[in-house]
């Protein structure tokens, strides 16, 4: 994603980047985590929104993209089934998290529980879902909507989103950058909320605060997502990033290249070139 | 790894757990862990160790995350025994910016550099672990290719509480090595093949070498990340990471066999029984220091 921005346009990469794609999709449409796994997982729809990222993406993957999509509209978290919502109702799991279990998003893997981030990347992919010519999965508007209902339920109280524990045990759990930054995107249609506000407000009060170049890409980007541009502090991933000399990893990597974009270029679908 | 097969319990050797007392991280560590060290005869020597603390959470009060004090100072340690590499990995399970966990403790401070010393185990590359225990129902894992190379896995947990699984210790600090990028943050997949279970089979496949526990502030009530901080003035070391679990267990006046994953690890793992623990350094009762649990593990405590 961040390689298809203008300003990093590198054609050979994205292509090399987009076949390995194609190579690592599995049969029933979603991708694993790392090549030698043979299930599919969140990645999935990272890859479906990449996919359809590139210019011609609709058109050229538009069958890989449907059939990830497809994955990800059956791919219903475990705790959302009627008996486990039961069960959760009579133990004592009850009293440890308050929270609304009509709502459900996505797991990480399947089989597990809904979580913030995993939603969210999902919430993006079936925001650009593909070749217009295919038709959407029968259950991926009613998806969307326990999807975001789900989110804006795990918000921390105040603003924020971490993994999606909004409150233990009666303690109110801690915003961490990265999940609010995803459910700001997945959520940026909605910029007028109370929440939307509240957590823009909370990134925004924090940026400063932050001490990795992972969590500072990650603040620009939600805070660019939603008109708050910060110029005046462009430099301060890379001192981060220089301070750190460490962990030169590829997700941090791209969140750098990308909060260094303008997102108007990479967040919505065929824009990129 | 050096311990590499399962070996029921009965079969085993009693095992060695070495309590310390070290009143603060402001302390001279280094010549105490070193020496600790030294009584365990660990055969180190050209071997790559690999540390594995609890790093959780950014920190501020220094309770939640195993102290960079006790990180540095064992790896010191292990570069004094002759160990060629000594590394350090975690793969924090709540917050996927690692990088931003690692300034908040401050880890660099006392170690140095980290580039070519830590390991981001959520995103290391990974190869298949089928699990013999199949104690859950998970028949297999990915596991990252440094945890599974080293030499010597050494568990560095701190003393807590846990609010699922009544304690975190060596035996739970294992999660951390589950990758994030193929399970997820948190690591849900393990949670719904229970906790306890899952601890069993992790612990069945990276079969830790070592352990050493934090203790000198633990954390009691909400652990792991929301409790209160509990100062307690220990170290504790063991050679078989149940031993140390269970006399852990014992010094924040908890019963082990009550805590389902250790009852259960001292059958096929470690010995959690006194009469199979040789205790050498302080006693368990010099340093008892009662930790409070939330009122769901109110079963744990010794009282009870």
């Amino acid at each position: 994603m961040s390689l298809l921005s203008p300003a990093n346009f590198d054609g050979d990469a994205i292509r090399r980047g987009f076949n390995f794609l194609i190579a690592a999709q599995l049969a029933d449409g979603s991708w694993p985590s790392t090549p030698e796994e043979k299930t599919g997982c969140w990645v999935t729809s990272l890859a479906c929104w990449v996919l359809a990222g590139e210019s011609e993406g609709e058109k050229k993957y538009s069958r890989a993209i449907a059939s990830g999509l497809s994955w990800v509209c059956d791919d219903w978290p475990r705790d959302s089934s009627w008996w486990q919502r039961s069960l959760r109702r009579l133990s004592f799991a009850k009293q440890q998290f308050k929270y609304n279990d009509s709502a459900r998003g996505w797991g990480w893997t399947p089989g597990t529980s809904s979580w913030v981030e995993p939603t969210a990347f999902a919430l993006l992919a079936l925001g650009c879902r593909g070749s217009r010519e295919e038709p959407e999965h029968p259950s991926a508007e009613k998806r969307r909507k326990l999807a975001e209902l789900l989110l804006y339920d795990r918000m921390c109280p105040g603003g924020g989103w971490n993994c999606g524990n909004p409150e233990v045990y009666g303690v109110a759990g801690e915003p961490l950058v990265i999940p609010t930054t995803w459910a700001l995107l997945a959520l940026r249609k909605y910029p007028e909320r109370r929440e939307n506000i509240q957590s823009v407000a909370w990134l925004e009060k924090n940026l400063s605060k932050i001490q990795a170049p992972g969590s500072y890409a990650s603040a620009r980007i939600g805070l660019a997502a939603y008109g708050r541009q910060r110029t005046e502090d462009a430099a301060s991933a890379g001192d981060l990033q220089a301070k750190n000399e460490f962990l030169s990893n590829i997700p941090v990597a791209a969140w750098m290249t990308l909060a260094a974009s303008n997102p108007q270029n990479w967040l919505a679908p065929g824009k990129h070139s | 790894m050096l311990n590499r097969r399962l070996i029921p319990s009965f079969q085993r050797p009693p095992s060695r757990v070495m309590i310390r007392r070290a009143a603060s991280y402001e302390q001279e560590l280094g010549t105490l862990i070193y020496e600790s060290l030294v009584e365990f005869a660990l055969p180190v020597k050209d071997k790559v160790v690999l540390l594995k603390p609890n790093l959780v959470g950014p920190d501020p009060l220094g309770v939640m995350n195993t102290h960079p004090a006790v990180i540095a100072a064992t790896r010191e340690s292990f570069l004094r025994l002759g160990a060629s590499q000594v590394l350090i990995g975690d793969g924090p399970a709540m917050d996927r910016d690692t990088e931003a966990i690692l300034e908040s403790v401050r880890l660099r401070e006392f170690v140095g550099p980290l580039p070519r010393i830590f390991v981001d185990l959520n995103i290391d590359d990974v190869e298949r672990v089928p699990l013999a225990t199949k104690a859950s129902r998970l028949k297999e894992l990915y596991m990252p290719k440094t945890v599974l190379g080293a030499d010597l896995v050494v568990s560095m947990p701190k003393l807590k509480t846990h609010h699922w699984a009544g304690v975190t210790l060596s035996l739970k600090n294992m999660f951390g090595t589950v990758p994030g990028s193929c399970y997820g943050w948190p690591k849900n997949v393990l949670h719904w093949a229970g906790i306890d279970n899952a601890i069993l089979d992790i612990n069945a496949a990276v079969k830790p070498d070592f352990a050493i526990v934090d203790g000198i502030v633990g954390m009691e009530g909400n652990g792991p990340i929301q409790g209160t901080p509990k100062a307690c003035g220990a170290l504790i070391f063991g050679d078989d990471p149940v031993a140390v679990d269970a006399t852990c267990c014992r010094v924040m006046g908890l019963l082990p066999e009550r805590i389902k994953y250790l009852a259960a690890a001292g059958t096929m793992l470690g010995h959690i029984n006194v009469d199979k623990i040789q205790q050498v350094g302080e006693a368990v009762v010099a340093l008892r220091s009662k930790f409070a649990v939330l009122k769901e593990f109110s079963a744990l405590s010794e009282a009870a």
